[in-house]
This record gives structure tokens, sequence and C-alpha cells, in this order.
């Protein structure tokens, strides 16, 4: 066997490896329902709920922020955050946080948002990480 | 457009003309590939002079295009789209390169740019395979100015858009009702440049990638070239000089990238795996693997396959790298992308077609592709490099097929509308933990291998050598990365492992430079490139590793969740020290300079007595909008050591210091009472008491600028909090610019009080002109008058006077009276000098105001014959009994602010590692230019 073969298979031998290793790494967006049975941390999509208020008051707490999120099936949860709130976070189309549940709360630790943005046609994407 | 002539102040001229060169440029460029096509096929030199001048009208028109938009940009002409989108009145000359390549067209003209330029200095070197490299060259450049077309094709909501044009009106693209009006070229105003790209890194970081992706072109098409000519060796010396070029730049423009985010952008780190980063990435990978091949076919003969196909993959992977960034098929998993242009189907069958033609040479040639019969010793340099190029290959692949996620998830869509797309979860440790095997493989070839000489020459004489020396480094390294585990944590044993192949990467490449091949610059080179990346890596195994939030604030999380590393911020209130993790943090000052407010915040690093080890000031700042209503962005500062970096930044400010709106609604919640007072009163609030101590008429209240008001009034109070035994002064004031009345409030954050003066007050104390009752004087010359309690003695005449409220004109006759004036109560003298004025024989008086006494006085005229002066004089009512102030209580405090600091050790070790590794190809690339290119 030529050497050049035994390197193709040593890299197809790899490559299977890692893809089913990575397998595991990546997931689909959960609903607040499923997120609720998840046992590890899962991202969950949607947008801010308009129906409540946005909690952040720096002065007490700079490190804790909390918001109502609708997932993508339009079912409300409260969700809180122990960082700083992302600037325009109010302003927010879509909102993706990455986390798990305690009791009745999402408790995110990483949150995406993509904002509207003033300039023309442009989009602003900000991230937030803890 | 019949309409255009229904409109004024539009310049429609350069559109016009730009019009013409983009199509100049896509058609010359046809003609251009069409006759270098000729050329190539025929050897015939005239149909080259013709593939030249198809070539420069190109160019030129490029050049033309942009000159035109830049034309546009600085004449501010907003009629034009791109114009409108990119350019504002208020933006500085210096950010127009950035506004230049803000947007997709521009970024496409900046890269057609660099093509046009890397083409004459190829037209230059009268390669013998030049026709095939030009024509090559030629279809990108002509594919890409296709995508500045703006054509449709069909009609309605199924016409295929073909480019977009940087030159289109803006009431072409937009429907808006200011077209109804003829005249609404002048009263648009441009959106900008977004605030966060307002940074001298937009100017150079753009233009360098934009270079990079260019030159990954030229080793393309020698590629191409080599295929097409058959000449499968010719095309190796020139395209490696190029590709090491391309790696150069391509790498320095990546890094910059990572610089930029780092330094400037609050992303608190250079690298994040995000999907455009690694798009960029990857065609780098493929360049750097097509280089080693490249070596190993030039001086052995093996591997010339591979470094077709590495150059050709690294060229398509730019394309998809494009296609990824601007059509928006990355959605939300990226932080930074372009906006979508409507062109996907255009950039698709750009990777397409390119990919077609390179599969199709390769396949066409690739037997006839010389490779020796016998396989390359496994004792030989070229066996090594070229596992090595398979490594890089493999890395590419490895994060292209994360990275394409979302491509996967569009392209199910396609079959299943319902698909619920798939996203990587956590990406940063999902590319970490293989890239940490790939790096270490990447590391012992890129040291051990150097011992080997190409077709194992002399591999018997140094066997033994090199199994010694290797083993001995191998164990020194283990021994220095033991050594560092004192500084740094290396957490896991794969980061301890990962440091012991970079510290042996890094000796191995020492002990072979020295003592005698440093003089070699090819030696050289390849140690840089090699012992950079080394060191790169090792950068960020410290840093990375070890970042550490110095402003941690453990008591604001407890009992919430787990992990109370999580709380990375604190809030400073202005000048209270706070301290956290071995220093004294105090926020000091801030200042506004332009849009930006910079913030003083001074550090003192304490030991475990309190004695100070070190202090420094950082000034981290906010951008504010252009037009000044909020908050844009905030920009980190980092104090730079040797071994370690304190990364700053401003997370949040108080809601009112955000956003004009914001503030607008923190101050309509505020509970104003309304406090009727005299001066020596004394009053209580909930948490304090107040004294009023008098009222002035010369404020100096903060914001009250003297150059801004005629004249203004304030209230000194002193407030003493109930418990402690500290006091404030609270000095609220009004003040008239222009007859309009400006309220100028205070506020002791310490009390949480804010106090008002209302504008009724203003008008109580200072006599509106028209209710003023003056009373007329007569005097002789230094005469002297007394009104009520003043008396006024005349002093002389100045024919030359000044005044603030006069300006003086051509032809003016002005003189004023030089007057003392003494309040017989008090015993006060003051001078008083008001003016009359003869303007075209019409005579005007400026009028003299002493405020402290309310005291008007005039100077109505001279009867020159006698002389006698002729004055009025009036006084302010002041009828008030007492004094209104509005105070707020319980209002929220404004003078803090929320700071992140972040330690990050060693990184100078990744900054200098990729310097050295990018240095390494810029030396390889000077010491084959010096031989032929």
């Amino acid at each position: 066997m030529k050497r050049n073969h035994i390197l193709a298979m040593l890299m197809l031998v790899a490559a299977i490896v890692i893809f089913v290793n990575a397998s595991g790494d990546i997931g689909t967006y959960y609903t607040f329902e499923m997120a609720n049975k998840a046992t590890s941390a899962v991202k969950v999509n949607g947008t801010l709920d308009p129906e409540y208020e946005i909690k952040y008051d720096p002065a007490e707490n700079a490190n804790f922020f909390s918001f109502h999120m609708l997932d993508s099936k339009g079912n409300s949860n409260k969700v809180i955050m122990t960082a700083a709130m992302p600037q325009d976070f109010e302003r927010s189309e879509e909102v993706v946080v990455t986390g798990n549940f305690k009791d009745d709360t999402f408790i995110a630790t990483e949150i995406l948002t993509k904002c509207p943005s003033k300039y023309k046609d442009e989009e602003l994407y900000i991230r937030s990480e803890s | 457009m019949i309409l255009g002539a229904l409109y004024n102040g539009e310049s429609l001229l350069p559109g016009q003309i730009g019009h013409i060169l983009i199509l100049l440029s896509f058609v010359a460029g046809l003609f251009s590939i069409f006759t270098f096509t000729k050329a190539a096929n025929t050897g015939e030199n005239s149909w080259n002079n013709l593939g030249k001048v198809g070539f420069y009208l190109q160019s030129i028109a490029i050049f033309g295009v942009i000159g035109i938009i830049f034309y546009a940009m600085i004449n501010k002409m907003y009629e034009y789209s791109y114009v409108f989108e990119h350019v504002s009145d208020d933006l500085p000359m210096r950010y127009i390169f950035s506004a230049f390549w803000e947007g997709q067209e521009g970024s496409f003209l900046l890269w057609m740019f660099w093509h046009a330029i890397l083409g004459m200095f190829i037209l230059r070197k009268k390669y013998e395979i030049g026709p095939h490299v030009m024509a090559t060259l030629l279809m990108v450049q002509t594919f890409l100015s296709s995508m500045l077309l703006g054509l449709y094709i069909g009609t309605g909501e199924e016409a295929i858009k073909i480019g977009s044009n940087p030159l289109l009106l803006l009431r072409e693209v937009m429907d808006a009702p200011i077209f109804s009006n003829p005249d609404y070229a002048s009263l648009i105003k441009g959106d900008g440049l977004n605030p966060l790209l307002q940074n001298y890194w937009m100017t150079i970081h753009p233009p360098t990638l934009f270079l990079g992706f260019a030159s990954v072109t030229i080793p393309f098409a020698f590629a191409i070239a080599g295929l097409w000519s058959g000449k499968h060796k010719e095309w190796l010396t020139p395209a490696l000089s190029w590709a090491l070029f391309s790696a150069c730049i391509l790498g320095t423009g990546i890094l910059m990238g990572g610089a930029w985010a780092y330094v400037a952008l609050s992303f608190g780190g250079y690298w994040a795996w995000d999907p455009v980063e690694n798009m960029s990435l990857v065609p780098w990978l493929i360049l750097v693997g097509g280089v080693h091949a490249n070596l190993i076919s030039k001086s052995t003969g093996y591997s010339i396959k591979t470094s077709y196909l590495m150059y050709l993959l690294s060229f398509i992977l730019i394309l998809y790298s494009t296609f990824l960034t601007r059509s928006g098929v990355l959605g939300e998993t990226s932080a930074h992308a372009f906006t979508n242009m409507g062109l996907e189907w255009q950039l698709v069958s750009l990777i397409g077609t390119f990919l077609a033609l390179s599969l199709g040479f390769y396949f066409y040639r690739s037997r006839q592709i010389p490779s020796p019969k016998k396989e390359e010793s496994i004792y030989s340099r070229e066996f090594w490099m070229y596992i090595g190029t398979i490594v890089l290959l493999f890395s590419g692949g490895i994060i292209t097929a994360s990275t394409s996620l979302p491509v996967y998830n569009k392209i199910q869509t396609f079959f299943n509308p319902e698909f619920i797309g798939a996203v990587i979860d956590d990406p940063i440790p999902h590319y970490n933990k293989y890239q940490i095997w790939i790096a270490c493989f990447v590391t012992v070839l890129s040291s051990a291998a150097l011992w080997m000489r190409y077709k194992g020459f002399g591999w018997d004489k140094m066997k033994h050598k090199f199994m010694v020396a290797n083993a001995a480094i191998m164990l020194a390294s283990v021994a220095v990365t033991y050594l560092m585990t004192f500084l740094v944590d290396f957490f896991e044993a794969r980061y301890f492992i990962l440091n012991v192949f970079c510290v042996f990467a890094i000796l191995v490449n020492l002990y072979l430079l020295f003592p005698k091949n440093w003089k070699s610059l090819k030696s050289l080179a390849a140690a840089s490139s090699h012992l950079g990346f080394a060191m790169m890596i090792i950068g960020s195994i410290t840093s990375g590793l070890n970042e550490k939030t110095i402003s941690s604030n453990p008591f604001a999380l407890t009992g919430l969740v787990e992990d109370e590393s999580l709380a990375k911020i604190i809030t400073l209130i202005k000048e209270e020290p706070f301290y956290s993790n071995n220093y004294w943090i105090t926020y000091e000052n801030d200042t506004i300079i332009g849009n930006t407010r910079f913030f003083d915040i001074d550090f003192r690093e304490v030991d475990e007595k309190g004695n100070t080890l070190d202090q420094f000031k950082v000034h981290p700042n906010v951008l504010f909008s252009n037009d000044m209503t909020k908050v844009a962005a905030s920009n980190p500062d980092t104090k730079h050591y040797l071994f370690k970096d304190i990364f700053t930044t401003v997370p949040s400010l108080p809601a009112s210091q955000i956003d004009v709106e914001l503030a607008k609604e923190v101050e309509d919640s505020l509970k104003y009472e309304l406090y009727e007072l005299t001066v020596g009163d004394t009053f209580f609030l909930s948490n304090c008491y107040g004294i009023v101590q008098g009222i002035s008429t010369d404020p100096n209240n903060k914001n009250f600028l003297k150059e801004n008001n005629d004249i203004g009034i304030q209230v000194d109070l002193k407030f003493n909090a109930m418990e402690k035994d500290t006091s404030y002064e609270l000095k609220p004031a009004l003040g008239l610019d222009k007859n309009l009345i400006y309220t100028y409030p205070d506020r002791i954050n310490e009390l949480k009080i804010k106090a008002k003066i209302p504008d009724s007050f203003f008008e109580a104390y200072f006599t509106e002109e028209a209710k003023l009752e003056y009373a007329n004087f007569d005097i002789g010359n230094n005469g002297s008058f007394d009104y009520l309690d003043w008396t006024v003695q005349m002093v002389g005449i100045n024919t030359s006077p000044t005044h603030k409220n006069y300006v003086a004109e051509e032809g003016d006759i002005a003189v004023s009276a030089q007057l003392i004036v003494t309040n017989n109560k008090t015993g006060e003298r003051q001078e008083m000098e008001p003016l009359y004025i003869i303007r075209g024989n019409k005579p005007m008086v400026v009028k003299e105001y002493n405020a402290i006494d309310g005291l008007h006085i005039k100077f109505y005229s001279i009867d020159p014959s006698v002389p006698r002066f002729y004055f009025g004089t009036a006084v302010d009512k002041r009828d008030y009994q007492t004094i209104p102030i509005q105070i707020a209580e319980e209002v929220p405090r404004s003078d803090w602010i929320t700071l992140e600091a972040v330690i990050f050790p060693g990184i100078n070790l990744f900054w200098l590692g990729s310097i050295l590794m990018m240095a390494g190809f810029g030396f390889a690339f000077f010491s084959r230019l010096k031989t032929k290119l």
C-alpha cells in the first residue's frame, strides 16, 4: 500500500472520530418547556416579552439583570443573567440565551442579541458573555 | 427616469460617468480575458498587447469609479445612496476611507483595486506564462466587477439582480415622501459612519485584509497557468514568492483584526472562533500549507499535485469566506458580518465558476503532472513537510466543517422549510479541543523536521545527534514548562503538553539557527516563523487560560448562582475608592472630548500590609452617537506591562447618562416640591437640612457658562446630612441667552437631592426692558447726577469703545461715557460705560447694566455745541418676597460608573510571536526577491 493511502486512511479515521465526538457539541434551539427538562446548558431563542419590564439597576448590582422572554413557541419565561446588560438590549429583535433552569427561572450564562440599527439596513450584533 | 429634470441641486454627472466606467470595467475585462486567452493559446505577442490594453482600461475604469465615489463623499452629495448611507456632515475627513469601505460595494472596489495593482506588477515581470496568469486574474477581476453592475434581468418580483451599483441615487433605491419635493437634495443629511467603526483600525485593517485576499488570487492564477500551459514546474518559483507575500499580508490582516478587537473593542479578547474570523483564517492555513508543498516541489519534484490543490483550494476558500460574510447566511451566529446585499446567487455562482474552472483544469491535466516514482524517504525533510501540509489542510477542514453549520441548516430548509437548524452550543471549547492537538503536531513538525535534509541527505551521519539533541531539548522543555507552573496555571494536562511542545519548538529552532545559520535569510525566515508560531501559542495559553478579573465583586451574588466568579463588574462611585483583588480602584473624573467621554480611573495595587506596589491611571471611554443623543459604544483602555496587560472597560452607566430619552424619563419621574424661602432660612428634608446662604448674579454652577449667558442668577444653598457632620453646597441657577431662560439644576448625589429654580423667579428678579421706567438726566462735561440711591459721576469720553453687546461695523461713529457709579447705601463704586452709536445716520444705544444693584444706564445722545450729555437710568423692581426653589428627594445617583478590569498575563508573547511569524514570511519573500521572482 502506498504511503499516501495510509495517510488518507488515517485522516479518514481521525475525521470520523472527530465527527462523532463533535456531534455532542451541537444542538438545536430549545423551547423553555424542553429546556426545563434538560440537564446541561442549552440555547433558547426568542424575543423579549414586552409585557414585562427589563430590570437592571447597576447602581444596586451591575452584574444582574432580569427580563421575560418569549420562546419560539410563544411561551414566556423569566430569565436572569449575572452580567452587565448589553447595550441596546431593550431594542433587540432576537435574543438567544444559553443556560439552564433553576426552579422556574432560566439562568443565562451567555446572551446573544440582534438589534435593529438606526443605520439603514444594517444590523448590529451585540454579544455578551459572562 | 424623466423625473430627473424635476429635481434641483442634484449632481448627476459623476453618477453618469460612474455608470459608464462600471460598464467599461466589465466589458474591458471580458475583452482582456478573451485576448489574453488567445495570447496564452497562440503565444502571439499581438494578442498579449491587446490583453494589456484591456487590463489597463479596466484598471483605469476601476480607479475612476473609486475616485468618483470619493468625490461624491467628500462633497457630501447625499443624493447618492452610498454617500447617504456612509457619510454625514460631522464625519471627520480622516474617516473618509473607513466610510468608503464600510459598505459591501466599497469593499469589493478595494479588493479590485489591489487586484489591479498586483496585475501591474505581474505584467512588469514578463513571465513566460504571464498571459495565462493574467487571463485567470482577469476572470476573477471581471467577475468581481459584475458585482457592481446593478442590472436587473426580468421584471417585478422575479427579476434577477446582477450586482449592486454603488452610484445609484437615493431616490432610486428608496421610496420616501421627501422625494415629492424638488429641492430634496438640499434637505437630506447623511446617516454617517457607525461610531463603532470611527477608529483608526478601521482605516488600516480592511486595506491590509483585502490586499491579503487579492494576493491569494496570484498563486491561484499561477496554479491555473501551470495546469493550462502544462508547464508543471515553471510556475512553482514565481508562485512561491507570491504565496509568501500573500501569507505575510493576509496573516497580518487577520492579526490586525484580532488586535482591533482586543485593543479598541470591548470584546475582551483577540480571537473568539467567530465564523467571520474562522473563514479568514482557513484560507491562510491552506495557503501556508501550499507554501510548504511548493517548497517541496521546487526542491525535490515531489508534491506538485499537492501544491496545485492547496493554491486552488485557498482561493476557493477566500470566495467561500466572501459568500459567508456577505450573504447573510451566518445570521445570529456571528458578531460581525456585512449587511445582506441580495446577491447570494451571484456569490454562489462566483464560487461555482472558479471551483469548476479549478477542478476542470486539474482533472484535465492530473495524469500529466510529474511525480517521482519512488516514495520519499521517511528520514527526509520533504516527507515531514508533506505531513505538515496535510495537518494544516486537516485543521482547515475541521474549522470549515464546524463553521459551515449555518450553511447546512440553510440547505436543509430548502428541502424542509420546517427544519430546525443546529448550532454549536459553546464554540470556543469546541474549536479549541481539536486545534490544541493540531498545534502540538505543527510545533513538533516545524522544529524536529528542520534537522532533516531534502531527500534524506546525510541522515545516517546525523541520526545519533538528532536523537540525543532532541531528547535533551525535550527534557529541557518539560523542565521549563514545569518552572512556568509557578507563574501561570495550566489547569489541564493537555495545555501542559501543548506548552512543552511549544517550548520544544522554540528551543530547537534557536539551536538550529545558532551559531551560524542565522546569516542565511532563508534559515532566519523559517526559524522566525516557526518559533513565532510556538511563541504565539504560549502567549494564548498564558493570557487566555490565566486571564483574571480584578473587578470581581463576590458579595453581590452570594447564593444566586453556584459560580460566583461570574460577577465580573463593579460599581464605582465617583471619588470613593473601592477595594477589589489587591487593587484600590477610584473613579476620579470624566471629560468629554468631541463625542467621546473619557473616564479617569486610578488603580493602586497594594500588598497585604497595604503598601503601594504600583499605581497607574486608565482612561476607558464611551462613544456617543453622531447626534450625541445616546451612548453608541464602550471602548476599553489597556495598561500595558511587559509581562501582562490590564484591560479595563465601562460596560454601563446611569440611565440618565446613556440616552437623552432615558435622561428625560428619569427627570420626569422626579417629584419636585416647591419651597418658598428667604436668605438665612433653615429648612428640613427627610435626610438633611438646608440653609439659604444668598443670591448671586455671578453664577458658578458648573454647567453655567459665562460666555453663553448674558446674565444669570444663582441661589447658594448649603446642606448638612442629619447623622453626619458633612456639609455640601448646592447651586441651582438660571441664565438668559438670546431672550431664552435656561435652567441649570444642581444636585447632591450623596444626599440624593436635586434642585432647580423656576423661571418665574428670573422675571421677578430682572425686570424686562419694556417694563423699566427710565428717568432722564442731562449733564455737562464731567458733571454728575443723583438717581435714587446712586450718584453717577461722568469722568470722560471714550471714542473707541468696546462692549460685549456691540459689534463694530464700518462707518459706525461710537462713543462711550465713562461713568463712576457710587451706591450711597453701601458705598460701593463701579465703573460703567454705556455706548452711543451713529450707524448710517441712525442713533443707537448700548446700555450698561449692573446686575448686583439692578441698575440700567443708557447714553441717549450728545449735544456737541454746549456740550451736553443725555442719560436715562432705571432700576429692576426686584419684586419678590421669597425665593422659590424646587427640590426633589430620592433622586437616583448619577455619579457612578461600572467597570470591568481583567489581567491578561503574557499577552505580549502572543503579539511578539505573531510579529515574528509574519516577519518570517516577509524575510522569505525578500530572500526570494533577490533571486528571481
